[in-house]
């Protein structure tokens, strides 16, 4: 892929143990994120990936190895604050808690934190937050106090506060894993609208299922290795590789998995409920025919 | 004939009463938890779920109504409520947040204290919980500072299951974690279930879980309990659970597919070793 956003080259890191021994935890990872694609990052706890998402927000320095966002290497010497700054503005971070990530106590002057912080006249900020909050549906709680929100609607003005630093590219750290489904729900369709009409890169890193079928392509991570690639098809085709990631595999993937094992040679993707009644339908007109 | 070990008799709470705020969070909720059961309270947010599950153990009060232990109301003798929550042990939501001693072993053994034990039988019981939630005994002298979040998930359990209540609440017990650290509370909820007799209530927006741990299910809906029975019971009415904002397990939704495209398969199936054995057999008729 000649235009990719993050490329990730044989990145090794490991933290040192008080007595000094070397802990690995990330060993010879290499992956390309495309401008404008959608990828999400699969792994249980401890398989590395928010190891990972430390080191892609530079709060981690690679034992070895190469980060280049838009070509440009971040770790390969230690950035100036203003490097560190610029890319911050390129590429921004929405974490797991809600409650840790909101700084103001109106809704809108939070959204503004980051485009007053970057100096930019009055008209203009005014324009980011409005336009910022439209986005991800929050505009009628622009007055609000942020913790009477919901979960999931403090989750979506965090990242309004991003999208209004106009990012290239933004990384979901389990950002929907404290929410419940409504909330989840509403920020994946944020997620979404971003990638899909807005043209952000999209990185997400999750242990959820469903939420890593909306992207165009599955990194699955174990124990510090790339164990899978592929689409969200191929990936969920291969229910022996996710549960040795100590992953789950979507209900309908073990059904068809199990009728397979049976005899039945159903074919085709079957991950979602859809496809899975299709794919046995499928089989059926097959046999009958 | 199995025995009620908590009824909820004609119970309503409200927030804020009498002011602008007001919110029902529990309109006239009548029900029953068998002794010795899973059971499972579904609901979206904002149904009163969370509500529900603190009048267990007094931690609300109801305005109206009455919440009976073995029969008899909790608020008898409102002094002695303290006694009950070690009866009714709770797990609030993210339950990690509160540990607060220097250690692990403090930690579990601040609630088996406050019963007054001695310290053999404390040192007994922070044993056996730590076992239960399945913690290393060489994290019980760690600080909660040191140990994963699944791992502090667990501690925190571990710190209710010491008081060995003989029913245990628990809200959102795997609530972000991945699905190893959640099958792990599970199965030690099953456990604890099985090897004392204790009846088990857990909340969760996960209806694939509830499936998986639960025997029976309380669905509330708006403030008010629009179904109790078992999973089968439930799961069969996947069109209502959608109507009142509740998915359904991925393998419940794919069977009620199946069905409207003219193959009849049974009702009410909800997990995935029931699903291969129902189509096998439809399969093979063919």
């Amino acid at each position: 892929m000649s235009d990719a956003f993050i490329q990730v080259e044989n990145l090794n890191y490991s933290y040192a143990e008080e007595d000094g021994r070397e802990i690995p935890v990330l060993h010879d990872i290499s992956f390309e994120i495309g401008r404008g694609e959608y990828v999400a990052i699969l792994g249980h706890n401890g398989s590395g990936k928010s190891t990972l998402a430390k080191l892609l927000n530079l709060i981690l320095t690679p034992t070895s190895g190469r980060i280049l966002f838009d070509g440009k290497d971040v770790a390969e010497k230690e950035l100036t604050e203003d490097e560190l700054y610029q890319l911050r503005r390129k590429v921004g971070m929405v974490f797991q808690n809600p409650d840790n990530q909101l700084v103001a106590t109106i809704v809108e002057e939070d959204v503004a934190f980051g485009p007053e912080n970057l100096g930019l006249p009055q008209q203009e900020i005014r324009r980011r937050v409005d336009e910022s909050l439209a986005i991800v549906g929050m505009t009628e709680y622009a007055h609000h106090e942020p913790h009477r929100l919901s979960g999931g609607q403090k989750q979506r003005i965090a990242i309004a506060g991003i999208i209004a630093m106009l990012p290239e590219c933004m990384i979901f750290d389990e950002s929907t894993a404290m929410l419940d489904p409504s909330g989840r729900k509403d920020v994946l369709r944020t997620i979404e609208t971003l990638n899909r009409e807005k043209g952000i890169t999209v990185l997400t890193i999750t242990h959820y299922m469903n939420e890593a079928a909306k992207a165009d392509r599955i990194i699955v991570l174990d124990d510090g290795r790339i164990l899978m690639e592929g689409t969200p098809a191929e990936v969920f085709a291969r229910p022996e590789i996710l549960r040795k990631a100590g992953l789950d595999v979507p209900q309908c993937s073990a059904l068809v998995e199990g009728l397979r094992e049976a005899g039945f040679a159903i074919s085709g993707d079957c991950y979602s409920p859809e496809l899975c009644a299709e794919a046995i339908c499928r089989y059926i007109q097959e046999k009958r025919a | 004939m199995s025995v009620a070990k908590i009824e909820l008799e004609n119970v309503s709470y409200v927030y804020s009463k009498g002011t602008p705020y007001e919110v029902t969070a529990l309109d006239n909720v009548s029900a029953c938890i068998k002794e010795g059961s899973i059971t499972g309270i579904i609901g979206h947010t904002g149904s009163g779920k969370s509500t529900f599950v603190q009048l267990l153990n007094g931690l609300e009060h109801a305005q109206e109504g009455r919440v009976l232990l073995d029969g008899k109301d909790i608020w008898e003798k409102p002094k002695e409520i303290g006694k009950i929550r070690f009866r009714v042990g709770l797990v609030m939501q993210y339950p990690e947040y509160q540990l607060f001693e220097e250690t692990i072993r403090q930690d579990i053994a601040f609630g088996p204290k406050n019963m007054g034990l001695d310290k053999e039988e404390i040192e007994k019981r922070v044993l056996m919980a730590a076992d239960f939630v399945g913690l290393e005994r060489e994290l019980l002298d760690k600080s909660p500072f040191d140990l994963s979040g699944g791992q502090k998930r667990r501690a925190a359990i571990a710190g209710v299951i010491a008081m060995k209540p003989e029913v245990l609440v628990l809200d959102e017990p795997a609530a972000g974690l991945d699905p190893l650290g959640r099958d792990a509370i599970f199965t030690s909820l099953v456990n604890y279930r099985n090897e004392t007799g204790a009846t088990v209530i857990i909340v969760s927006h996960s209806m694939e879980d509830m499936a998986r741990f639960c025997e029976e299910l309380i669905v509330l809906s708006h403030a008010k309990i629009v179904m109790q029975g078992t999973c089968s019971e439930i799961f069969a009415k996947a069109d209502f659970l959608s109507e009142i904002g509740l998915d359904v397990p991925q393998i419940t939704g794919c069977m009620k597919l199946l069905s409207q495209k003219g193959l009849s398969v049974g009702d009410g199936i909800y997990t995935v070793e029931d699903a291969v054995r129902e189509l096998s057999r439809r399969l093979s008729s063919l």
